[in-house]
Parts: C-alpha cells; structure tokens; sequence
C-alpha cells in the first residue's frame, strides 16, 4: 500500500454553523513528509483531530494505512501517533514512565518497547531525562519527549501538530533539527501542521496551504514559490498600498496576482517581465519609501494566498 | 481512495484482543498518578474520621446516647466517605483534561469507555482502602461492629455498587463542566446534603415527613441502610424505607435500588466522557 492518506472531500460543520473545513481532498504518500499550512483558525487542527478521530466529520472520507477513520477508528488509531501543539503529558510520572504507558496502549510487547525507548532516548537527546519527573524538564525536553513517546508505537502515520508552538527560537531550531533527522531515517509518513513558512519549507516535501477551512494550493514549496514567477518587487510605501495597487493595475504594470500586505505592495515579475526595468519604473503617482527586487518566498506564495493573515496571526 | 476491499485485505495493527490488557494499563496509569497526589488518598478520608472518633463520642456524651449511637455514626460516615472520595478521583479527570494526558489517551487504540473504567478500578481500590481505614480506626476506638458472613456481604455489595455509581457520577460531571473551578463549587450539592438527608446521623423518620420521604428515593439512604444491616446487624434503616416486614426482602430491594445507581450513573458516565471526547 503506497498511500499512507487519503482524505476525501472531508468536511466539519461544528454546531452553530461554523465551517471550520471545508471539503478539502489530498492523498499522503508512504513515507512523504506533508506539510498543512496556514493561519489560525485555518481549519489545521479540525483536520488533524478528524484524522486523528477525536473530531468527528460532518461529511467526506479519511483513511489512514488503509483504515477508515470512521468506520475503523481503533484500528486508525493503531496505526497513528500524534504529537500535539499543547503539552500532553502526565507531568508528576516520568519521562520514562510516559513512553511506557503509550507503548502499552498500543500494544508494543514490553521487551520491544524497552528497546524502542533505549534507541530513541539518545536520538532525542534523551538519555538523562527519562528517569525525572516531566514536570522537571524544561519545555523543549517536553517536546522531545513527546516526540519520542509517539515514535514508541513506530506509528505508519505521525502527526505533528504545530510541534514548535510556544518555544523560544533556540529550542525550536533544535527540534526542528531532530525533525529533520527523523525525517530523513525512518519512513514514517508525517503530517506536520505549521504557520511557521521556514518550518515547513525545510521539512516538507509536499505542502497544502489551507485558508478558511479549504486547501488553496498543494504542491512542493519549489512549485509554489514557482507559480508566483521568477522575481518580485516589493515596494514599500507611506500611503495606503489598496488604491495604489488599483491604479497600478489600470496601467498593467501589477497583475492578478500581487498583493498588498500592511504598508508593502509584492508585485510578482513573470516571463516576459524585465526586472531592470521594473526597478527603473516611474511609479506612478507612488513615492516609495524603498523598492527591492529578489526572489520569491514561501511567505510570498502564502501572503498572497491567504491575504496576509499570517502575520497577522503569529 | 481506498476501498472496503482494500481496507480488509490490510494487515491488522496490533490491537487488543480482550479489553483486560489496556483497561490494566489504564488503571495503573491512575494508580501511580494517584500514589504521587497524596490529597486524593488522606483529603476525603479526614472528614468522616473526624466524625467517626470524635463527633461521635462527643455527641454520645452530651446527649447521653448509647454507645450504639457511635457505632450508628460510624457507619454512617461511611456515607460521607464514599462520595468525598469518588468526587476527588473524579477531580483528576479534569486534571487530566486540561493539563494531563487526556487527549494522548483518546488517541489510543483503545475503546474510550475503557478510559472511564481504568479510573474507576483506581478510584474503588483507593475507597475501599479508606473504608478499611475508617472501620479499623473505629474499631480501635473501642466502637463495637456485629458482623457475620452475610452481614459482611451485604456491606460489601452495598459499598461497592454505591461507590461504582458516585464514581459515575463524578465522570458525568466532569465530563459536563469545563472547569475545575466549576466541578469544585458543585461537590458540596452532590456529596454532602443528601448525607444530612440519608439517615447518616439521625434515622430518616426524625426528618420532617416531606424530607423522609425525599430521602428513600435517595440511594444513599438504601446503601447506609444496607451498611447498618450489614455491619450492626440493626435492619431499622431499611424498615424506616420500605416498612415491610421481611428484612431481606427489604434489604434486597434496597441492593436493587443502589445497583440500579451505579448502573445508570456509570452508563451515564461513560456516556457523557464519550461524547464530549469528540467534537
């Protein structure tokens, strides 16, 4: 089986109305790292308690390694193992203690789990905190060792929900690096929730960027960060970027797809543009405070997708 | 997309073949979050201790009661002690909830009705306990039981079903409030004034008849009436209830009544953790 999920136009309705996700379809394949991005509110975590059968959709099919998450759902979770955006520990037992009890709830005979938890201590940076009480250990240990205590079951599909929530940039650069290493050792299948755009690009193969509860694009970050051209400008401006984005597009020198985030009009440059003469440009009835031209970002593809509410959120 | 066909053709994950398996990894769980909050065990015990050793004898000597009356009062903290107890263990399900392991549990493979019961074994073993504390700390403060075989099997029968049904109760609430805070400001209602009104320290009949009446439709008086008749050897609860004259027709009804409890607060309870563990 090569496909490790597959969601077919899933929804959830909560009570009251609100579409928290919108008919959203994508397929996972084994051992791909698959990224869903997008603000708060997005529709992200709906997806992943859905997935993960704590949600229960409106509408639309989820199948993980072969299990319908509905249909199936113990067997959906057998196979499955989350890391999740808060804490989720038992704080006054042991590290060691918490890495135990998932293992048995998933069925992982005690020898094999002993050994499970020996070889991934190390990996996780570990070793010395499994006999402490998790209440002890500080917030990015805390991540590590949830991280270990879902790897414990060797789960066909791991879910990281917003793992690097909350951490300070040391600890999340440390715990993006043993994601990273993670990713390139096992074949676990992971889907990884995010609003970090540098989290994502380093670790996913393939991303969806949800916005109000539907995917707005899906594809490789390369892909993405294609479909906005080869270069962009970006003007920063001392007046209100909507009228004047308008009136740039009267004259066709900004198209369909720039975008005005805050004070700063991106405006992507597509075959056929001469980028020396855009940066020559007279702009008119525009005076920038500064003007550059680079190449497009992740966060550009993202900016213009969701209308930049990224920033707004984080 | 994956069909029916190719979902059976997948090989299973490991799964549990008896519930007995997960439902002793649950309860251990509990039980070592249990032994490391020491409140859980001594909190609710110390209330009906205070009652047993030294309310009671207290209230003996200035009312110039019998040393039956002791006895009477002891056994009747019981009551206290059991909803005490099983309203603190419910405590930790929303400990659980809102900074434990909770969400880590639900996403077990493991049926979530069996998350409710591996609380409950915990909850039940650690009642037990303090009911054996409280009968020997009377018994060492010279209070007189009468207990044979039966005697011994209606008391167990009835504190257990009794303390299955306040566990359930418990879960329901927890499952129902969304705070600690919310839990906490409702225990009084539900574990201290139906014991005024069960015939804890008083016979149900020294109540204003309305009252009496309202306390034999309450499960506790049923389980303390059981208790008396079971440790006293004294069936006077449970002919103030049904005012009949076979004892053990009465106190089988009255068993009747407290299983009947703890059969409907534990669906009950079950009931209510489940559904609010999925949105």
């Amino acid at each position: 089986m090569d496909t490790a999920i597959e969601v077919d136009r899933l929804s959830k309705t909560y009570p009251g109305g609100v579409r928290a996700v919108r008919e959203i379809s994508f397929d996972v394949p084994r051992g791909e790292v698959f990224g869903l991005l997008g603000p708060n509110g997005a529709g992200k975590s709906t997806t992943v308690g859905m997935l993960t059968t704590t949600v229960a959709p409106t509408s639309g099919t989820a199948v993980l390694a072969g299990y319908d998450v509905v249909r199936s759902p113990l067997a959906a979770r057998a196979v499955s193992s989350v890391v999740f955006q808060e804490p989720v520990v038992d704080r006054v037992l042991t590290g060691r203690r918490n890495l135990d009890i998932h293992a048995r709830l998933w069925q992982v005979p005690a020898a094999e789990a002993a050994a499970r938890i020996e070889a991934l201590a190390p990996t996780l940076g570990l070793a010395d905190l499994l006999g402490r009480p998790v209440a002890a250990l500080s917030g990015g240990e805390r991540r590590r060792l949830e991280i270990a205590r879902a790897l414990v079951s060797q789960p066909r599909v791991l879910f990281l929900d917003e793992p690097t929530v909350g951490l300070d940039p040391r600890v999340r650069a440390e715990l993006l690096g043993v994601i990273a290493g993670l990713r390139d050792r096992m074949e676990t299948t992971i889907l990884l929730t995010t609003h970090y755009l540098d989290e994502a690009e380093r670790l996913c193969d393939r991303l969806a960027i949800m916005h109000e509860g539907a995917i707005v694009a899906l594809d490789t970050p390369a892909a993405l960060r294609a479909g906005l051209g080869e270069r962009i400008v970006e003007l920063r401006l001392r007046e209100e970027p909507g009228a004047a984005l308008a009136r740039l597009r009267d004259r066709g020198l900004a198209g369909p797809d720039a975008f005005a985030v805050g004070t700063s009009l991106t405006i992507p440059l597509h075959l056929g543009d001469d980028p020396s003469a855009i940066a020559q440009t007279e702009w008119p009835g525009l005076a920038p405070a500064s003007m550059t031209t680079r190449e497009p970002t992740l966060d550009d593809v993202y900016l213009h997708l969701t209308g930049g509410q990224l920033r707004d959120a984080a | 997309m994956t069909t029916i066909a190719q979902e059976l053709g997948a090989p299973l994950p490991r799964l549990a073949r008896t519930p007995f398996g997960p439902l002793a990894t649950l309860a251990r769980r509990r039980f070592h979050l249990t032994v490391r909050t020491p409140r859980e065990l001594f909190v609710p015990l110390l209330t009906p201790l205070l009652f047993a050793l030294v309310i009671a004898p207290a209230l003996r000597d200035a009312l110039h009661t019998t040393s039956a009356y002791e006895a009477y009062v002891a056994t009747g903290t019981i009551g206290l002690l059991i909803p005490l107890n099983t309203m603190f263990a419910g405590l930790s399900v929303l400990v659980d909830r809102e900074t434990g392991a909770q969400r880590e549990l639900l996403a077990a493979p493991v049926r979530r009705p069996l998350l409710v019961l591996g609380n409950m074994i915990v909850a039940f073993g650690v009642t037990a306990l303090q009911i054996a504390v409280l009968i020997g700390a009377a018994r060492a403060r010279g209070i007189h039981f009468a207990v044979d075989g039966a005697g011994i099997a209606w008391f167990l029968a009835a504190g257990a079903l009794f303390t299955i049904g306040m566990y359930g109760a418990a879960e329901a609430l927890a499952a129902r409030v969304p705070r600690a805070e919310e839990y906490i400001s409702r225990v009084p209602a539900i574990a201290i004034v139906p014991w005024f009104l069960a015939g804890s320290l008083f016979p149900i009949t020294a109540l204003p008849e309305a009252l009496t009446w309202v306390a034999r439709f309450l499960p506790l008086t049923h389980a303390l009436a059981l208790v008396r008749y079971g440790l006293l050897d004294d069936p006077s609860g449970l002919h103030n209830i049904w005012r009949m004259d076979s004892t053990g027709a009465m106190a089988a009804l009255s068993l009747a009544v407290v299983a009947a409890f703890a059969a409907l607060l534990t669906a009950a309870g079950i009931r209510l953790f489940s559904r609010t563990a999925v949105s």
